[in-house]
């Protein structure tokens, strides 16, 4: 579960601040699946940064699986998102030097399992994304939808409680993009709370919950409109 | 839970500015151990004592130039009134100085005949006062007395028959045992006789770089020459204060001769290895210049490498890795570097050396030598790495999702 009171986020660069985030108030529910749009600099990915714990917020309240993230120090952070974030980025963010196998065994060492747990770990994700066969491939070797893919086996390896995913079709046609959704949909079906940036407002359509970040707040509740689509497609 | 196996394959799909650095680090261990070995081989051959007590000695050139000179009775003069004045603890006058570049040598040899073979060895012609006044340990047997000693005519080719040699040449002589040489006959000028009636611990020859360089023999001559040299020890600590005393009084008594080139062992034993010095100076910086280099080098591909791979580094941080993992990431993957790059060097260092063995005839290099070149280079290449592996530890995790 996710809890966000009056959080707000400040750059500071030489002579500009910017309010990226202000009196930012969200909750997540376990097992939510949550889209977030807005307009080209909101602040959604900053929004998403500090959900992930991968950047700092500047005032307000923070409790992520009822941890106070606030008091957590750099390493505390760090095995926070090992143990129970999962990241998929826009461009995928595979590592280049590796084949499937490896990319998926990066999280997984970091974690501490042993040879066969982490065998056994990539092996069932990358089965689970259907890219199994494809372990001594090298990234560059698949299309984009794949990629996504692997990256989805790599965030979903370690097992967590919460998949963030920033814009995880941008970089996708509209027809990898239904199927990456169609995978994200299946994984929040088995437990894992999703929270999905998109500007795809189809896409965003299909989530049960959409949240919209405007200039640095969450600006509207689309709970009725989701629930309505949930209705129209069953 | 180290990452070995990730980071190789990832290494071995960057190869290229991996193995140069790699190969550089060999480079430098070939030279550096190489070097060091020439450095510690010529430390060894100045830490080598002469036998002679350089403290407290020094010497002199006496040229004759007058006319009707009774060169004898001059010398016994000089010597008489050196040996008398206080301060001095003895007097002699010699053929050659230890160390000094310039000396005599002649062929010593067990059996009489041309066709025999004899062992190169230092001369100096001395009287019976020399192991006072150098220094000298007398180890076996006994000095010459006074009536031993003969004089010598410019050019004559005879030798007394009495003769006290170095400890080293004994053993050249007698391989089984140098004591056996104690009282000996043995053949000079490959058919005169001398007898070996002394044995010193050590007196090295004027020439350093000569393998036969502790062989050497006393002569029991006093040389009716022009041009002599005199050779004066004194108490501790009054050599200097003796140098230009007995410089100024020789003149003074004697106008019939010039006094010059006065110069002590110890500035003797500087000028002998005043090359030694030179070129271990330059090895030194050789040394260390191409160890700063390396280090600069390794600085150098890992900042490259971290810059290349801060996306990457981002997303290994959003993924979980703590800074610690990250740092240790590079340190690992230098280390990985190094020890290719080490052990290509071992080969590099052990070959070059083998053809320095072979070439210059210098001792084979020694296992500590190695060893220490493994742990330099493996030291230095940690060290480096830390600054540029410390930044990568600093790059933020948010790199992850605002870099494209
Ligand atoms: N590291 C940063 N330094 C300064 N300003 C930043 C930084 N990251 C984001 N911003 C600013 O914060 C605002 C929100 O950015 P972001 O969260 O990336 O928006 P979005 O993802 O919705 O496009 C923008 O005005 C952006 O320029
Ligand atoms: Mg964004």
């Amino acid at each position: 579960m996710l809890i966000m009171k009056n959080i707000s986020k400040v750059f500071q660069t030489a002579d500009i601040q910017t309010h990226a985030l202000r009196d930012f108030n969200l909750t997540v529910n376990e097992g939510d699946f949550v889209s977030v749009t807005g307009p080209s600099g909101s602040g959604k990915t900053t929004f998403l940064n500090i959900a992930g714990l991968l950047e700092t917020y500047t005032s307000g309240e923070f409790t992520l699986d009822g941890e106070n993230i606030g008091q957590l120090n750099d390493n505390g952070r760090s095995r926070m998102r090992n143990h129970k974030i999962g990241f998929i980025f826009q461009s995928f963010n595979l590592i280049p030097d590796l084949n499937l196998f490896d990319n998926v065994d990066v999280p997984l060492r970091y974690r501490g399992f042993n040879a066969k747990e982490r065998k056994r770990r990539i092996e069932e994700n990358l089965e689970r994304v259907g890219l199994a066969s494809r372990m001594k491939h090298l990234p560059s070797q698949l299309s984009g939808g794949q990629q996504q893919r692997v990256a989805i086996a790599r965030a979903l390896a370690t097992d967590p409680r919460f998949l963030l995913a920033d814009e995880p079709t941008g970089n996708l046609d509209s027809e990898m993009a239904q199927s990456v959704m169609s995978l994200l949909e299946d994984i929040n079906k088995q437990g894992t709370t999703i929270v999905m940036v998109t500007h795809d407002a189809q896409l965003a359509q299909r989530s049960p919950r959409t949240i919209q970040v405007m200039d640095g707040r969450v600006s509207e509740l689309n709970l009725h409109l989701a629930t309505d689509n949930q209705q129209a497609i069953a | 839970m180290l990452e070995t196996g990730l980071i190789i394959r990832a290494l071995m799909r960057n190869k290229i500015g991996a193995l140069l650095i790699a190969l550089q680090i060999a480079l430098t261990m070939t030279i550096i151990v190489n070097a060091i070995f020439m450095i510690q081989d010529r430390q060894s051959q100045m830490l080598r004592v002469s036998g002679v007590d350089e403290e407290n000695t020094f010497y002199l050139t006496n040229t004759i130039f007058g006319q009707d000179y009774n060169i004898q009775a001059a010398l016994q003069t000089d010597l008489n009134t050196l040996r008398k004045m206080p301060g001095v603890v003895d007097a002699i006058q010699i053929n050659a100085i230890p160390l000094s570049g310039g000396g005599w040598s002649s062929g010593v040899q067990t059996e009489a005949g041309e066709d025999k073979d004899s062992i190169g060895t230092a001369i100096y012609m001395v009287d019976d006062h020399a192991i006072n006044t150098l220094g000298l340990e007398l180890i076996a047997g006994e000095n010459f007395s006074a009536t031993d000693i003969q004089w010598r005519k410019s050019g004559q080719s005879t030798w007394p028959d009495k003769v006290i040699v170095t400890k080293a040449l004994a053993l050249s002589l007698f391989p089984d045992d140098w004591q056996s040489a104690l009282g000996k006959t043995v053949f000079i000028s490959q058919n005169q006789t001398i007898q070996i009636i002394g044995i010193l611990k050590q007196l090295q020859a004027p020439w350093n770089g000569w393998d036969g360089v502790e062989r050497s023999m006393l002569v029991p001559f006093q040389m009716e020459s022009k041009g002599s040299r005199l050779f004066i020890r004194t108490e501790p600590g009054k050599r200097d204060q003796l140098m230009p005393l007995v410089e100024k009084t020789l003149a003074e008594n004697d106008k019939g001769r010039i006094i010059g080139r006065l110069r002590s062992m110890e500035e003797t034993r500087e000028r002998s290895y005043q090359r030694h010095n030179a070129t271990n100076k330059i090895l030194t910086t050789v040394v260390i210049t191409l160890t700063i280099i390396t280090g600069f080098g390794i600085v150098g591909l890992a900042i490259f490498s971290i810059n290349r791979r801060t996306k990457q580094i981002g997303t290994r941080r959003a993924l979980g890795a703590t800074r610690w993992q990250i740092m240790r990431y590079f340190m690992v993957e230098n280390l990985l570097i190094s020890v290719v790059g080490i052990l290509i060097g071992c080969v590099g260092a052990v070959s070059l050396n083998m053809w320095l063995v072979k070439t210059f005839n210098l001792a084979p290099i020694n296992i500590e030598l190695i060893l220490f070149g493994v742990t330099t280079l493996l030291i230095v290449g940690q060290l480096a790495v830390l600054y540029p592996a410390r930044k990568a530890s600093l790059i933020s995790p948010a790199t992850a999702t605002r870099t494209v």
